[in-house]
Order: C-alpha cells, then structure tokens, then sequence
C-alpha cells in the first residue's frame, strides 16, 4: 500500500515537472543541427510499479557481467521489489545541470560514512549506508580535472560527456562517469545516450560506467536518468 | 707499443683482467635493475606496502577477526533461536520461505566464513613478514642501490683500464665500494628481511589475485544482502511480535550486535577489500622480480668479487707500478713517472 502511494507520488511529482519544464524557453545554442542543452535535466523519482521501473534509478553489475544479463548486485535497501534496482529522488536542484558543477559538501560524508551531496539526488540507503551524487571540477577519485557535465541533442537523439559524474560512499568516492576522466571507455563503460522530447522536453539519459579501482573494482554502474529539462535562463 | 712518459694501459695482465671484470661487475649492476624492469615495478611494491599501511596493524587485524565472529554468531542466532520464535515453532524450510534472502545468505556463509577466516589468519600470520618488508628502505630506491655503486664501480675500472697511475686512486675507491655493497644488506638487515618478505610474497600469492578479490567482492554482495534480511525484515518482524528493541537485544545478543555494528563493519572492511583490489597489479609487479631471498646476495656477491678483484690485481704499490716479467712492453705501456723511482 505505501509503495503503491509512494508511486502514485511519483508518478503526480513528475507529471507537474514535465508540464512545468514545458512552460520554459528555448533550447540553448545549436551547431551543425546539434544543440547543446544547457541547464537542468529536472530528474523524475524511481518508481516500481510491479515488474517495471520508472524515472531514475541505478544498478550495479558484478565485474564479468552485462548490462543484459547481470548479474547484479542486491541492495537491501531499495524500496524496488527487484532490489537490484536503487531508486533515486531528485536533489534540491532538481537533477543534474549541464555547465556547471555540482560539487560534494565539506565535509562529503556524515560519521558513519553515509554521502551528505544533495544536489543532484537525494542520499540513498545503500546496504545501509546513504550513497550520493556529485559533479567535482577535480574527480575525487582519480584526482583529475574534469569538464562540467554537457549534452547536447540531435533529432531527438542525446549525447555528451559526464565525465565529473561522481558516486560517494562510506568515505569512498566512485567516478561513474562516460567517458572516465582520463576519456577512456574500460570495460562496459559507454558513451551516454537517450532521447530527448524537444516539445515536452523530456528525457532519458543512460549510460554505463565500470568502476576502477576501490573495493568495487570492476563493478559497472548503469545509470537511468528521466524527467524533464529545463534550459538555463 | 709504449712511449715514455705514457701512463695508459692497465699495467699487468692479472691487474688488467682483474679491472675488466671489475668493469663487468659495474656494468652488470647497473644493467640489472633495466633487465628486471626494477624501475617500473619497484615503485608498484612500494605502492603496495603503503597501501596496506592502515590495515597491517595487531589491532585492526584482530578487529576484522572479531568482525567475522560477530557475522557468524548473528547469523547462527538468527538460525537457532530467532527463526522458532518467528514461525512459532514452524520450522527452517517455514522460515526460509519467509525470509529467502536471510536463508539464501545462511546457506552460503558457513563456506564465505571459511574462507574469510582464513585470508584473515593468513594476513594476521604474515603480519611480522609485512612489517619487515616496510621497514626496508623504500622500494623506489632499490633500483638505485644497484645502479649507483655499479656506474661508480665501472666508472673506476674504465678510469684505472685507461690510466694506470689512477689505479692508486681508484684501488681503495673500488674496496671501499665492494665493502659497502657486501655491508648493506647487514645494515639494512636484508639478510633477516628478504625471507620475510619472500614468506609474504608466498603467502599473498593466493590472496592478491583477480579472481580471489572478485570472489570477496562476491561475498560482500552476499553479506549485505544477508544483513539486509536481518536489519530490515528479520528485526522489524521480531518489533511486530511486541519485543521491544531493548528485549530483542537481550534475548538476541549477537543479532542485535550484528545490527548494531553493520555500518562500523562495513566501515572497517570496505577499505580492506579496496587495498586488496587496488594492489593485484602491484603484488603481481613485484611477485615477477627475482625471489626476494636472493636481493642480499645480488650485493654482497658483485661486493666480494670486486674486492677480491682489487686485491687479484694487486693492492701495493709497488705491485700495481711493477711491470709482468713475461710481458712488460706488449701488454700496456708502463706510467711515465716509473723512471723516477
């Protein structure tokens, strides 16, 4: 009953951001019929509804698996019945914004090792401990420079770079960017794609990203991003 | 042929066979480090041994060990004494239909427990050998050790091969070089070290592998899945039969404690397994230099054979000015100043 409300919730707070983000102005700039979407990809909460998965949610795959097949890892935590999947809540900006970072908090963890960013997302129990997401102008984990997040759309098509895209956990950080931040793809990494609705201004937003080095060394992170975009203004 | 007051040549043919070896000696040294690829794997190793720092003390390693105990005792609890009270008495195959998480874990600990338990005696068995190794001098400099003594060692021969009359000069320059290669393993008491280091190397062989830290990676996801069932159905169903958590805590010591210290577990072993991740590449670097018990030798050996060399071509002075009797003239022309003695 509660799961149902809170996916009835979702489903309402997502309808309100698609209809809000439809009232907004223009695409930004364009180049070669491509437009680079600069602002913010407001993002719709995860929600399971039976056998199905909506908005944005996170799974992580076990090193030697697929994004097909798994296998994937089990978190307690997830209000999914399926939990492999770990369903996320918009952040206090709403989602991710392109152009910008959207970096950790000093400090980036509570005593017990729990991720305090609450930009992008919300924290997120995982195996007990809140997991979070941030966009660092320095990638925590490697120490590397890297570029604000950008995507851009052609014929509905999305591509880009979320390079900064960073996974903080139990006083570890994760880049879980496409490409890495030294631009390489290793393992099930994949460039980052989707769709893009230019008159609803609707997304979604996948990619893949294998996690180097760490205690999770090998794991592949699959990222699902929907909702709506908001330009800049 | 030689003309007066020529000094080049290496004097006679013992002393002039005695400085190409020498020259080898140097030479070798100082290829060595190249040939193993030293400079490419050494700091690998010395990635490895810091990497291992926070983890390789008597306490946190009894830390992990107690950690395991607690897992084991939280889940034989939860077996034994939580499942009769929450099935009413209804048996294992009722309570693993209830809680499949919590049985498909219960089944697989006893072999995650097992295994766990002894990577965890094996690191703590190797804990004094681990100590050892950090105590040598940083495995950056290794290669130096060898490349240095062995440019100056060469440098001295070719010095004393072309000039005789630098042979007085570079004569105590080679012993006291030899000297100091046959002394460091001493000072560095590599001698009791290096087979320590070589019974960890041993030891880690079957801990730092791919496939080993996939396999706790495994477990892990297995654990948390485990403790999952326990915190957030198992509890929660024990809080609706009316036990308060203070009663459940005391009936169900070892649960409570396995709920209650999760996080701080989690804490104390995900930084563990990254070590272990993060160093497969640095043990298998290292693993692929020769033996460590054999490190001593490769510098008191090249020591010894250069002093001895040094003698072999004669210490006194009068020995090393002396022409050979059998072949004064053709074998090097003699220093220009032997006339004035």
């Amino acid at each position: 009953m509660i799961r149902r409300l809170v996916a009835v919730c979702a489903l309402a707070s997502s309808a309100f951001v698609v209809r809000g983000a439809a009232a907004a102005g223009p695409v930004s700039a364009a180049s070669g019929g491509r437009h680079a979407l600069v602002g913010t990809f407001k993002l719709q909460p995860g929600a399971c509804f039976g056998g199905f998965v909506t908005g944005t949610y996170f799974r992580m795959i076990f090193p030697n698996g697929s994004v097909a097949k798994g296998e994937f890892f089990q978190n307690p935590d997830s209000t999914c019945p399926n939990k492999t999947f770990t369903l996320a809540v918009p952040g206090l900006q709403g989602g991710l914004v392109t152009g910008r970072y959207q970096p950790d908090p000093t400090p980036a963890f509570n005593a017990k090792g729990g991720a305090l960013a609450d930009g992008i997302v919300r924290p997120q129990g995982f195996t007990a401990i809140d997991f979070s997401i941030a966009t660092n102008r320095t990638d925590p984990q490697t120490g590397l420079r890297v570029p604000p997040p950008s995507v851009s759309v052609a014929n509905g098509k999305l591509s880009g770079q979320v390079e900064a895209w960073s996974a903080a956990w139990n006083k570890l950080h994760f880049n879980q960017g496409s490409p890495k931040p030294n631009g390489s793809h290793p393992g099930l990494t994949a460039p980052i794609t989707g769709t893009y609705n230019a008159k609803t201004r609707a997304f979604v937003l996948t990619w893949t990203s294998q996690v180097v080095g760490g205690p999770f060394n090998g794991f592949t992170g699959y990222w699902h991003l929907a909702g709506v975009f908001v330009p800049a203004k | 042929m030689s003309r007066p007051g020529d000094d080049s040549g290496g004097g006679t043919p013992a002393r002039r066979w005695a400085l190409v070896v020498v020259a080898l000696l140097g030479v070798a040294l100082v290829v060595m480090p190249f040939a193993f690829d030293m400079f490419g794997k050494t700091p690998k190793g010395a990635v490895m041994i810091a990497g291992f720092k926070p983890y390789m003390t008597e306490a946190r390693l009894n830390g992990y060990q107690a950690e395991l105990r607690q897992i084991d005792a939280g889940v034989r609890q939860t077996e034994t004494t939580v499942a009769p009270v929450l099935t009413g008495g209804g048996g294992s195959s009722n309570f693993a239909d209830r809680y499949p998480d919590f049985a498909s874990f219960d089944h697989q600990w006893p072999a995650i427990d097992v295994k766990m338990t002894g990577l965890m005696n094996e690191v703590q068995g190797n804990l004094g050998n681990y100590l050892a190794v950090a105590a040598l001098p940083s495995f950056r400099l290794f290669p130096w050790f060898f490349v240095l003594p062995g440019v100056l060692i060469a440098g001295c021969a070719v010095g004393a091969l072309v000039r005789l009359s630098r042979w007085q000069r570079f004569r105590w320059v080679l012993v006291a070089l030899g000297i100091g290669l046959i002394a460091a393993p001493g000072i560095f008491q590599m001698f009791q070290r290096a087979p320590d280091g070589g019974h960890m190397m041993t030891a880690f062989k079957d801990i730092e592998t791919v496939t080993n830290v996939e396999q706790i990676q495994g477990y892990f996801g297995s654990m948390a899945v485990g403790q999952g069932a326990i915190r957030l159905e198992i509890v929660p169903a024990l809080e609706r039969t009316g036990l308060s958590r203070a009663e459940i805590a005391a009936r169900f010591p070892a649960v409570a404690t396995l709920d209650a210290d999760w996080v701080h577990i989690l804490n104390d072993m995900t930084p563990m397994i990254g070590a272990m991740s993060d160093n497969v590449a640095n043990y298998q670097a290292i693993a692929s230099l020769p033996p460590f018990p054999l490190f001593p030798w490769f510098f008191v050996l090249p020591g010894a054979l250069v002093v001895g060399l040094v003698f072999a071509g004669g210490l006194s002075r009068k020995s090393v000015l002396a022409p050979a009797p059998e072949q004064p003239v053709a074998l090097g022309p003699l220093p220009a100043r032997q006339g004035a003695l």
